[in-house]
């Protein structure tokens, strides 16, 4: 039974379609990143799997049941942060934690028991008896992150949960994405920051105008020319090198190196080969994107050809 | 949820240990107990209730704290629902496992409680004048049951409408408008509405010619020397038409509610009761065709037999009581603000307000 599962699934407001058709299927043990440009519809397609918004068209399984008809069933097994902070501003971090899992039928102690753990798993120790109100924008974040997490969800929905993190944070939450989804958790993280999920997400679903890029657009996005960043020791050589190979029409250089575009990886192994061939002190030799980057990038070109 | 009353506590307890902690609420609070003493000090010097018993001032204490309730409680209940909207709150609340009729229900329980709470400041105040003595325990029971019964009903208005409408600004001011609607808008309905409908009254008099008896004494048998009847005409208002309007006044309801009092010449020794006879009063159609024949009332020997009016509490006696038709009209009100609220707050949400995120 797959984790997530998202058929056809459009809703509009009015006359404004935020989700038109979306379509994908995250399997336990997996993290997807749902990557799209602002107002691609993220948080709108989150809303309905979290079952707060019902859709007008289309199917959503979560953990197996479907947040229309069996919300109860969905809410047990699904743990969701929003996008938009929001906490009991005089409750104190513990206390909001207890009042979570008490809200999801905990028992008083098993309530306790589970607010200690996650306020040590969120690093919030040292705030844990302070009001909420005076949490910075991070502290926020962990608390909201903690809270997904308070009645141990099979399915987990992060809509930007790295947004406002420091960067030790952010190696904190990766860490624990991937743990949780190694646990056999289905993770869906929507951000906007691809690298920050590249290094998390194994699976990537791709929105755009409301609608989920197929399999094989994403295929062909993967396969497209890519910039390539080349550093040299000796900068002089390796402009020389480029023009003697023909890339030196496409090349850009600059005072890090030099940015060629490829069409595939056996061109940048050609290119390599020829460089060191040549005796170019290479020192670094990679793609100058991210993968879910460069797809994203092209599908987004290819859906303004197409508008 | 492991039950429905404990989702509903949990709710209840959670919006009441937000409010606790509010400084402005010790301060509302505090206000009001000063401005209750206040009352009560005034009430006390100007109707002699060490005399006369504490009637007036025990149930003008009571309409006091509705008066002040009822103001106050539309700002604590009347942002419940679209404030936690606001603060990113309540979409956190409804992905756990409580029902969106559990939150509605625990905010308006917990906004009810909060203006229970005004009630209960007020209480040494209402003993004090019970200790004055002459307020019979049934007054005492019912008024304040009819009270706090009034206070659930605009924390349920105000909750409803939080509900209902997408700014906390607005829906607080909505409730104060139907506040004010019951408090004020019924007896503008009923006092316009009662001289609207103006009747014609006929009155026809027959009297006696004392001119005549005076100058050549009392004749002797049983016919007076009469005058030719009088007869004119004039307008009355018909709050007869109207009465149902203060029926659902709060005021009259808590008063009207209360058991009478009256003292040995049938004049009511309280504030509720004056109320209750003047809303019962309003209820009989005045007579059209009046007629007062002093010549009928003649007695031989010169004397006319004065025509017993109706004392207050006779009046009283022969109506009948409104208060249930005002609470029943109340109550549902507010279960209909209520229901109306899950409705427009239950997820899987079908439609959302314009411009609204539901986050």
């Amino acid at each position: 039974m797959a984790g997530i599962e998202v058929s056809g699934v459009a809703r509009a407001f009015g006359d404004v379609h935020a989700v038109r058709n979306a379509t994908f299927t995250v399997e336990p043990g997996h993290v997807a990143g749902l990557i799209g440009p602002n107002g691609a519809g993220k948080t709108t397609l989150l809303l309905m799997l979290a079952s707060l918004l019902r859709p007008d068209a289309g199917t959503i399984r979560v953990a197996g049941f479907d947040p229309v008809t069996d919300p109860a069933e969905v809410r047990a097994r699904m743990g969701w942060m929003p996008d938009l902070l929001g906490s009991w501003a005089s409750l104190t971090v513990r206390e909001a934690l207890v009042t979570s899992a008490r809200l999801y039928g905990r028992s008083t102690d098993a309530a306790r028991a589970r607010a200690d753990d996650l306020i040590g798993l969120v690093d919030l120790d040292e705030l844990a008896d302070r009001p909420t109100r005076v949490l910075s924008r991070g502290q926020k974040q962990r608390l909201s992150l903690a809270r997904a997490l308070v009645h141990d969800p099979e399915v987990l929905l992060l809509d930007e949960p790295a947004s406002g993190l420091d960067p030790v944070a952010r190696a904190g939450l990766r860490a624990l994405v991937r743990r949780l989804a190694s646990e056999g958790r289905t993770v869906l993280v929507s951000s906007h920051v691809l690298a920050e999920l590249e290094e998390m997400a194994d699976q990537a679903v791709y929105l755009s105008g409301g609608v989920t890029a197929a399999a094989d657009e994403i295929e062909r996005a993967a396969r497209t020319a890519r910039d390539w960043r080349v550093r040299s020791l000796d900068p002089e050589r390796l402009r020389t090198a480029l023009d003697a190979a023909g890339w030196g029409e496409v090349a850009r250089i600059d005072n890090l190196g030099a940015i060629v575009p490829l069409a595939s990886e056996e061109d940048a192994a050609q290119l390599i080969a020829h460089l060191i061939g040549s005796g170019v002190p290479i020192s670094s030799f990679a793609p100058a994107v991210g993968d879910l980057e460069h797809v994203f990038l092209d599908l987004s070109r290819n859906g303004e050809e197409d508008a | 949820m492991t039950g429905f009353l404990q989702g509903l506590w949990l709710v209840v307890t959670l919006d009441l240990r937000q409010r606790v902690r509010t400084v402005a609420w010790y301060v509302l609070l505090g206000v009001f107990v000063v401005l209750v003493a206040g009352v009560t000090v005034l009430l006390v010097l100007a109707t002699n209730a060490f005399l006369d018993g504490g009637g007036g001032v025990f149930s003008s204490i009571v309409f006091f704290v509705l008066l002040l309730g009822t103001l106050v409680s539309p700002a604590l209940s009347a942002n419940a629902i679209n404030g936690e909207r606001d603060a990113g709150t309540l979409a956190t609340t409804q992905v756990t496992l409580v029902t969106t009729t559990q939150i509605v229900l625990g905010k308006w329980l917990a906004a009810w409680i909060t203006a229970l709470a005004f009630l209960a400041a007020a209480l040494p105040f209402l003993v004090f004048a019970v200790t004055l003595g002459e307020v019979p325990a049934s007054t005492i029971l019912v008024s304040t049951l009819v009270t706090a019964l009034e206070l659930g009903v605009v924390a349920a208005i105000g909750v409803g409408l939080s509900g209902l409408l997408n700014r906390p600004l607005f829906s607080v001011a909505v409730t104060y408008l139907v506040v004010a609607a019951l408090s004020i808008g019924t007896l503008i309905a009923f006092g316009l509405g009662g001289a609207s409908a103006q009747s014609e009254v006929r009155t026809t008099n027959h009297y006696v010619d004392w001119m005549a008896v005076e100058r050549d004494g009392v004749p002797p048998g049983e016919e007076p020397p009469c005058l030719p009847a009088q007869t004119w005409t004039y307008d009355v208002p018909r709050f007869d038409y109207v009465w149902g309007f203060l029926a659902a006044n709060p005021y009259v309801v808590v008063a009207d509610a209360a058991p009478a009092s009256f003292d040995s010449r049938g004049t009511p020794t309280d504030l509720f009761t004056w109320i209750a006879v003047g809303v019962r009063q309003a209820q009989h159609a005045p007579e059209l065709e009046v007629e007062y024949d002093e010549c009928a009332n003649w007695t031989p020997s010169g004397e006319v037999l004065q025509d017993d009016s109706d004392t207050p509490e006779e009046v009283y006696e022969r109506s009948v009581p409104s208060w249930f038709v005002g609470l029943a009209i109340h109550l549902l009100l507010a279960a209909g603000a209520l229901v109306w609220a899950v409705r427009r707050t239950s997820t899987p949400a079908h439609r959302l307000p314009r411009g609204s995120r539901i986050a």
